[in-house]
């Protein structure tokens, strides 16, 4: 009936809509916190030590966003948490501005690197972003408290081990905001392509979404073996103050996990 | 910021090291863990499963780098054994068999050795 009393056709609104989506909604990049080991798996044949990368990015366009020094960074190992905020150093993710850290495992166990960022102001959402990111690395061989919670104001804690995955493994966690599970959570799933963007025949292949059960229980299998990124986002409770006017705050719960590779 | 205990040469001695050491440790269900370190001028060995329960007893032999035995005991009943420090520049091989199959070794390095000595020296 509208469409008539516009004098539009039928064709002509499907256009104008499709002009206006493409205006307002841009591409379909997922902002991702993100925390990546050198190694997931450290056994005492490796390098013991290391590497860490922290960045905010389009992981699977393989593009960085800057990343101001973290708010914290630290690891949680057999229930005792470090800081580690003063070991990073700035480097640069996706030619995006980032920073770099290292640490030397001492004891067997799982490690719990996590970073919470400084609000990031996006203007195309008119919103900041907050992504409390995480990620599990084991020790020679030890995978005791794989399953740790760190207590975040929003986290994933997994249900299924986050290292040691083959490739198309179903993985499995709980979205909890506050303590609590958080019913249906939207979660948001990348792969991290590190060395470039693949090409796919929708940018609605880009972002993988599932979202969680009653009890914030959410399942996806990556077809591919990489670093995948899992984002719950919910909108926080507060409002951050931009040029004066009180903005919604986007908190995300990433984790980062990696799938192995079948050997051929 | 703690001191790391190897660096990129380490890893290469490490990796020499591990040549010259027959592995041990088959990979299954109940994966025994092994894993040593100095501590107060002792060699403390931890063994447990990978179901988290401790080995609660086992065989401990030490092999020295040209891989002849140079220490024998057992873990007691917390998974776990402190032994006398074996001077041994050259690095050590410790293993533990939990017996069924279930054995597996750690190495301390040279540099693992070192840092230990420079650790006592510091605390004295």
């Amino acid at each position: 009936m509208a469409a008539r009393q516009l004098g539009m056709t039928r064709p002509a609104l499907a256009l104008c809509s499709m002009t206006s989506a493409a205006v307002v909604a841009g591409p379909a990049f997922g902002h991702f916190g993100m925390l990546i080991p050198s190694d997931p798996m450290v056994s005492q044949q490796d390098m013991r030590t290391i590497d860490l990368e922290l960045s905010f990015s389009h992981p699977f366009e393989a593009t960085g966003m800057d990343l101001a020094r973290p708010k914290a960074f630290g690891v949680l190992h057999n229930g005792e948490s470090t800081d580690l905020l003063d070991t990073l150093s700035e480097a640069r993710v996706l030619d995006g501005a980032a920073w770099a850290g290292s640490f030397t495992p001492e004891r067997p166990g799982t490690y719990v690197f996590h970073m919470e960022p400084q609000p990031y102001w996006e203007p195309s959402e008119d919103v900041f972003i907050v992504h409390y990111t995480k990620t599990y690395v084991s020790a020679f061989g030890d995978n005791a408290d794989w399953d740790a919670e760190l207590g975040l104001e929003t986290e994933i804690v997994p249900l299924s081990r986050p290292f040691g995955l083959w490739s198309g493994n179903v993985f499995q966690g709980i979205v909890k905001a506050g303590g609590e599970p958080v019913p249906y959570a939207e979660v948001e799933v990348e792969r991290y392509n590190a060395d470039g963007a693949i090409e796919v025949p929708s940018d609605l292949m880009i972002t993988q979404v599932v979202k969680a059960d009653a009890n914030g229980v959410f399942t996806y299998a990556p077809p591919r073996p990489g670093w995948w990124g899992f984002a719950a986002l919910t909108t926080a409770d507060y409002q951050l103050p931009h040029e004066g006017v009180e903005k919604d705050v986007e908190l995300g719960a990433v984790l980062w996990v990696r799938f192995e590779p079948w050997p051929e | 910021m703690r001191t790391p205990p190897f660096n990129a040469p380490t890893k290469v001695v490490g990796a020499l090291l591990a040549l010259l050491f027959a592995p041990s440790g088959p990979a299954h269900a109940h994966q025994l863990n092994v894993f040593a370190f100095i501590e107060e001028g002792a060699i403390v060995v931890e063994a447990k499963f990978s179901s988290g329960r401790v080995a609660r007893e086992g065989v401990v032999t030490v092999y020295d780098a040209a891989d002849a035995l140079i220490h024998e005991t057992r873990l007691g009943a917390d998974g776990s054994v402190r032994l006398p420090r074996l001077a041994n520049e050259g690095g050590l091989r410790i293993e533990v068999s939990a017996g069924d199959g279930h054995s597996n070794y750690w190495i301390l390095t040279p540099q693992d050795m070192a840092r230990a000595s420079v650790d006592a020296e510091t605390q004295s």
